[in-house]
Order: structure tokens, then sequence, then C-alpha cells
């Protein structure tokens, strides 16, 4: 059975749905990351699992005991707050130090495995400071380190990096993975920010307004986008779509052909197999995966060139006014006013 | 900048205002001087119309000597044993109704919040004869016990309103995380909550030790004689019915005013309210 089971989760505050009908299986050591625009519910769907929130309907089930309806003590779960919540007038130790103490569990097993996480966070050094004097990727570890010594078995993490800045940002990022290949515990981390999505999870879930939208690996949901949100939310630039219409759905379920300003693909993938031939559809091609080719389909006038250095992204206009964009590595010479054409590979374009 | 520096102002306006300083200094501490002038003055001072010059005679160690010679120390104490059990009880139990009404959602929450404000807009002058009679009627009457659970009910409902607008501005996450540990709900307030309070508790518990100290009008409502009587209500027992000892009385208004000062200086530095700092963010 997984660590962590979600059957049919509803929430409402008052009329206001907020999870729809969530079913979501986590096994044990897996990272998992719910991710998705602010307002999708993903911090709600946590709180819901940590027992800060009560179900509207559903069951929760975490290492084989439903949790439902027990306090968040009871859960076996430690949360990482996103604005770290650490006790003001506690030091670092005693931070860390509360619960265990409450629970009159033996000083020198408390000192014990405080210091061990102390070593696992590299700051056996701040024991003895309190959360002021410490710098906010100092806190943000502290408060790791709070749930670490609980040896829980589930971490939970609301949005542990937006208080950072960028650079500190990163490198906390690589600490968390770094922690989780180290702990293997099983881990819900909600976050906004694909790319910590991308480069943190085993599993992503993609949630909209309430609903799980797709569940996945990261390469998957990537590559395989279950629908039109999933795949222009994923990715930076994000993806282009133009608009056109289904010409054909050859014997493959999963194929279809698209017409539309300018471009005709052959048989490529279809995402909304329920689409029949004449429905208006979108293609989605990624900035990245088209083509500079001179013979190509896809004509757009440049609107704006931007430099970041190891890549270029160029803004075009379509002769169909669809604002579409393109990324390259390789070093490009085009103004804006310039007619550029492309190409594409057809492996890597959906329609929707 | 604002205020503009006064470095930066013409010399004219620099001289104007530190002409202008001291008058209205002066003028401000006047009632304050004047008592303190009428405490060391002989009693024929006042009885010649010698209020405001020289005082004929320095008579400090002999009119504070008769102060303390007197029912006053009785009356301090009083005041004592009146103010500090009714900022405990007042402190205490708006620590725990401001826990309740600002950590809490539950039916009612804000009918029961507004009610204790309510209570602050009643004109107390109102409530002179039916608390007279209730603490009459339930044997209070004169007594300090009398006082102090008056005071205690009355003050319950500003310092709940302090207490609960404090306890809500403290970030909710705190007690989130704690309750995911597993702190139990009292020791989330006792360990957690409580301390953080200081700033409020010291700032609370200054103001409540000035208002029940200066209270003169339930002291003179609910209290006769130097049994119960704080100091304030003390103070009048040197008017006697033919003739006011002014310069007693106002050796008397001094001693009674020190205590709040004192007060107020011991606990400034409680007073720093940042002692969330570093909690979040």
């Amino acid at each position: 059975m997984a660590q962590v089971e979600l059957q049919g989760v509803n929430k409402a505050f008052g009329k206001t749905e907020v999870i729809r009908n969530v079913g979501l299986e986590i096994e044990k050591g897996e990272f998992v990351v719910f991710v998705g625009p602010s307002g999708c519910g993903k911090s709600t769907l946590l709180r819901l699992i940590a027992g800060l929130e009560t179900l509207t309907s559903g069951d929760i089930c975490i290492a084989d005991k439903t949790v439902t309806d027990l306090p968040p003590s009871k859960r076996g779960i430690a949360m990482v707050f996103q604005s770290y919540a650490l006790y003001p007038h506690m030091t670092v130790y005693n931070n860390m130090a509360f619960s265990l103490d409450l629970q009159g569990v033996p000083k020198k097993e408390i000192r014990e495995r405080v210091e061990a996480a102390a070593k696992i966070l590299q700051m056996e050094t701040l024991l003895d400071r309190r959360p002021a004097a410490l710098s906010g990727g100092q806190r943000q570890r502290v408060a790791i380190g709070r749930a670490i010594v609980r040896n829980p078995d589930v971490f939970l993490f609301d949005e542990p990096l937006s208080n950072l800045d960028a650079a500190l940002r990163h490198d906390t990022r690589v600490e968390i993975a770094r922690l989780h290949a180290q702990l293997g515990a099983t881990t819900i981390y909600v976050t906004h920010d694909q790319v910590e999505a991308m480069t943190l999870a085993d599993k992503i879930v993609v949630l909209k307004a309430g609903e799980v939208m797709q569940v996945g690996a990261p390469m998957d949901l990537f590559n395989k986008p279950a629908n039109e949100f999933v795949a222009g939310f994923l990715g930076s630039p994000t993806m282009n779509f133009f608009h056109g219409t289904l010409t054909g759905k050859p014997e493959t379920p999963e194929q279809g052909r698209f017409s539309g300003g300018g471009i005709e693909t052959g048989d490529v993938r279809l995402v909304s197999t329920e689409k029949s031939i004449g429905d208006s559809v979108k293609l989605g091609i990624r900035p990245q995966h088209l083509i500079l080719d001179d013979k190509g389909p896809l004509e757009g006038t440049v609107s704006l060139v931007e430099h970041l250095g190891t890549d270029t992204i160029i803004e075009l206009m379509a002769a169909d006014n669809t604002l579409f964009r393109f990324v390259t590595a390789d070093a490009i010479n085009v103004t804006v006013g310039d007619v550029v054409r492309f190409g594409f590979d057809p492996e890597k374009v959906h329609i929707f | 900048m604002f205020p503009k520096p006064i470095e930066k102002s013409s010399r004219t306006w620099q001289l104007g205002y530190q002409a202008l300083l001291p008058t209205v200094m002066l003028l401000w501490l006047a009632p304050l001087l004047a008592v303190a002038l009428f405490s060391i003055r002989p009693d024929s001072d006042f009885l010649v119309g010698n209020y405001w010059g020289w005082p004929s005679s320095f008579e400090m160690t002999k009119n504070y000597g008769m102060v303390f010679g007197s029912a006053m120390p009785r009356y301090i104490m009083n005041s004592f044993l009146i103010t500090i059990p009714t900022v405990i009880g007042a402190v205490a139990l708006s620590c725990m109704t401001g826990f309740a009404l600002g950590v809490y959602k539950f039916r009612g929450n804000l009918l029961i919040f507004f009610m204790f404000i309510a209570g602050n807009f009643v004109p107390f002058q109102i409530l002179m004869v039916p608390v007279r009679d209730l603490t009459l009627d339930i044997g209070l009457y004169n007594t300090k016990t009398g006082l102090v659970l008056f005071h205690i009910a009355f003050q319950t409902g500003f310092c709940t309103l302090f207490m609960r607008n404090f306890i809500k501005a403290l970030p909710h996450e705190l007690i989130e995380a704690a309750r995911v540990e597993g702190i139990a709900e009292w020791r989330i307030f006792w360990f957690v909550v409580l301390p953080l309070m200081k700033p409020a508790i010291a700032a609370l518990s200054v103001l409540i030790f000035t208002f029940i100290w200066n209270d003169y009008f339930w002291a003179i409502v609910l209290t006769q004689g130097e049994n119960a009587q704080p100091v304030t209500a003390g103070i009048t027992s040197f008017n006697a019915q033919f003739r006011a000892m002014y310069h007693l009385m106002s050796a008397g208004s001094i001693v009674a005013a020190l205590p709040p000062v004192l007060m107020f200086f011991l606990m400034q530095k409680h007073f720093i309210a940042g002692l969330t700092l570093g909690s979040v963010k």
C-alpha cells in the first residue's frame, strides 16, 4: 500500500470548492511536487494532508493508517512552512528540541537527534543562536532540521524557498535534493516554481483550480503533456500554440493531422482524442523545438529579441497574428522586422 | 526629511524656538511645580495666600514626615493591595481571552469580542449605583477584595481588546507549526504564545497599573475609611470639615504619584516590541 493515499478528497470553503475529487498515491520514499498557478489549491491540499484543514469529503491514509479524522500531531508528519515559523524566543537547539522535550524524550536522546540533524544540515555552530541572528537560508535550514529530528513518515514542504533570493534558492534546492537522497524520506513539496518541480520531483502533480491535471515523472509531463494546461505550464518560455483544424485521424487513436496558419502536419501526437475531423484544435510546439528552416511552413516577423547570454529568445508574429517564441542556444543574427521561417520535428509537436 | 532639522532653519527661527520651548515647558509643568512647591511650604503660606511666591520657609522634612506619620502609608499599602492583584488578574484573564479569541475560529467569536469592546463604551458613572448596591449585597462593600474584583471585571474588556489584537498579529504559522509538532493547545499558549506576548504584557501592565492606581471615582464609591481606601481617596483625609491642609495634600500627592512613574521606568525596556523579529521572513 502507498505511503500516502488520497481518495476522493474534496474541500470547500463555504460555497467555494477549492479541492475537487483529488485521488493520489504516493509511494514510500518518493519526492512528490504539487505545482500549479497561485490559487490552484496546492497549499490547501498540503494543509489537508497535514491536518491543518478538515476535509469536506474523502479519505487520507498515511503509512497504512486512515488519518482523516486525526489531528496533525497524530499523522506522523513534519511540515516546513514558507515563513519558516521558528519560535523566535528559543535558540536553534531549543527550536529543534522543543517538541521532543515536551513528549518526554530523554535529554540524552534529544541531544543526539538534534546534533545529528545539525550535522546533516551543516549548522552545528548555529545551535546557540536565536532565529533573529540567522540569515534567511539558515532559518530555512533550522526549519528543515526541526522537521528531521522528529523522524516523521512524511515530510511536507509548503513553498519553502519562496522567501529566499535567487542564488540562495538554488543552493537550498540542491541541498533539499541532497537531503532527500540521503534520508530517503517520503516528501511532498508544494511550489509554484516549475524549475523546482522539474528538478526535485520523482513525480509531479499539476493542479489547476483544485483539480489534478496530470501526474507523472517530470520528463513525461514535459514530453507528453496530457492537456493544454500542463503543456503551457511546464517549460520556459511557454509552449507556442497555433490555431487550426483537425484534418485527419488515422487508425492509431492518439494521432492526428493539423492544418492552420500555413502549417500542415503529417500524423502527429493528438492529445484531445475526443475531437473529430473538422473541429478547431491547437497545435503546440515548444520554442526550443522550432527549427530554423528557409523552406519551413511557419513564417514569423521578429518583434523582440532577448539575449540571455546562453540562450536567445526571439518573439515573432505569425501571418495570422499569433504571437510565438523561438529559443536557440546558437548565435543568431536577426533584428526586429526580419522575416524568419521555421520548421519543426513532428515527433515533438502536440495537437490539443 | 520631515520634520526639518532645527539647524537648517533661519537664525531668528532658531532663537524663537529656543526661547519658546522652555516657556511652553514651564507652562505645561506649572501645576506639577505648584504642587511640588506647596509640598515644601509651611502651612501658613496657604493661609496668607502665598501660592506662587517664594516659600516663607522650607518645611520639606516636616511636611513629608507628617505625611508618613499619618495614615498615608496605610493608604499607599491599600493602593498596592488593590492595584497589583487587579493588574495580575486583568492581564492574566485577558491573555487567555485574547488567545481564545485571536487563535480559535468558532461560532460567535466576533460577537463575544464585540461584547468585550462594547463594555468599554458604557460610561462607568451610570454603573455607580448598581455596582455599589451589588457590592453591598454580596458583602464586599468597603473591602479591598470588592474593589479588586470590580476593577478586574471592568478592565478585562479593554485588556482583551488589546491582547486579542496583539495575538492576532502574531504569525499564525507558529501555532500551526507547534500543532503539527504535536504540542498540546495549552502548551502552545504557555510555551509559544505567552513568551511572545511579553512586550504586550509589559505595556498593558503599566497601563492598567496607572489606571487603577490613579482611580478615584470607584475608590470613593466602593470604599470608605483607612482599612480599604486607596491613596487617591486617602489624600482627602487631610481635608477636615473646617480646615484643609493643602501642604500635606500636596506632599501626599507627590508620594502617591511616584509608583506609576517608577513602574514606567522599570518596565521601559520591556516595551521593545521587536521580540517576534526573526520568527518569520
